[in-house]
């Protein structure tokens, strides 16, 4: 288990190196993984290898509060997890434009950082997501408010026992249900900066989906795919879906990616 | 030739003693122990063990080969034999390099 100390804190990374070895400036991409409960084991285990198989240079971090990685008592606005994600970027040596995967949050945290950085993004794909927006956010706090008050662990599996425990340490041990929600939001203007493809996918059955369009307002580069008879577990519960779309939305990205990147090169 | 199936069997529960640290000491790990109910093994440790059988077998035994066409159930499912016989099938028909 590799751990980076990152703005003070230890987080919990790894990599797949691209099918056919890291050429001069393999294409990169960051998947970063959902709020409480969730960790990097939802991308490892559905979309990590084929992206690395198909000649990509795949990184993965648990993020702060989750997982493996070091759980401060606070530091849980959205520019926290912003900076970290910049801060293992200059530890992994990415230069150039890189893409980033986000399920639910961990989307929230790429377009955050495509908002702060829109010349280093080359693409996001958003799982059952939505962009910094203020009802987002307000869906957020109420579920903040919520989590890790369920059913109890009786008849329930040892590995969800031990994920409930996770989600209600971080929130009894953390001060993100007071910060998160109150993170500074970024504004129209910077949203009118970010020019780079997005792939939004929803489940037809997650209420999520109901922010479709004002991603697409202050998106409309957006491709939006609704997968019927799912929720917001999308990435889990239809992986060879997912992996289809976002094959295909790459494929018709390439040009942009290109051009992206090489008119950051200066010689 | 042949790669050494009680061999492989040895390396595998080294490293999965290994993934599940103090919890593994006493535990016996058994071909027909399953991950999830037997172990007691959570997605991220199917993560760290997928670090350890890169580092010691390299890009022969493909991991996302075996996880390929899993869903969520079936990972469950999953017994040690079934690495283990994965891993010996994939060390089998790599071939010499030089």
């Amino acid at each position: 288990m590799t751990l980076v100390r990152v703005n003070g804190v230890a987080l919990h990374v790894a990599e797949l190196p691209p099918a056919g070895g890291n050429g001069p400036e393999p294409a990169t991409v960051v998947l970063v993984h959902g709020m409480a409960g969730d960790n990097m084991a939802s991308w490892y285990l559905t979309m990590a290898h084929p992206l690395a198989e198909n000649g990509m240079r795949v990184l993965l971090h648990d993020l702060r509060g989750h997982g493996r990685s070091e759980r401060p008592a606070r530091g849980y606005a959205l520019d926290d997890f912003v900076d970290d994600l910049e801060g293992l970027l200059v530890h992994w040596g990415v230069a150039g434009r890189v893409h980033l995967f986000g399920n639910s949050f961990g989307a929230t945290v790429a377009f955050a950082y495509a908002l702060r950085h829109p010349d280093r993004v080359a693409g996001i794909v958003a799982i059952d997501s939505a962009p910094p927006i203020p009802e987002w956010f307000a869906r957020m706090k109420t579920r903040l408010s919520q989590a890790g008050a369920g059913p109890g662990p009786a008849g329930r599996s040892p590995a969800f026992t031990r994920r409930l425990r996770a989600v209600q340490l971080l929130l009894s041990e953390t001060s993100i249900a007071a910060e998160l929600p109150a993170s500074r939001l970024p504004g129209p203007a910077e949203f009118a900066a970010l020019s780079c493809p997005v792939l939004c996918l929803y489940g037809r059955d997650s209420r999520v989906r109901e922010l479709a369009g004002r991603t697409e307002g202050l998106l409309p580069q957006t491709r939006s795919i609704v997968l019927d008879g799912a929720g917001h577990s999308v990435l889990i519960e239809r992986s060879a879906e997912v992996r289809g779309h976002v094959t295909a939305w790459l494929r018709d990205t390439a040009p942009f990616v290109t051009t992206g990147s090489e008119g950051e090169r200066h010689g | 030739m042949p790669a050494d199936k009680t061999a492989i069997r040895a390396d595998i529960e080294a490293m999965l003693r290994a993934v599940l640290g103090d919890f593994g000491t006493d535990l016996p790990i058994e071909l027909d122990s399953t991950f999830r109910e037997d172990l007691g093994m959570e997605s991220l440790d199917v993560v760290s063990l997928a670090g350890r059988l890169q580092s010691r077998y390299g890009d022969s035994v493909n991991f996302a080969q075996f996880v390929a066409g899993l869903d969520v159930s079936s990972m469950a499912e999953l017994e040690v034999g079934d690495l283990v016989d994965f891993v010996t099938r994939s060390l089998d028909v790599v071939p010499a390099v030089s």
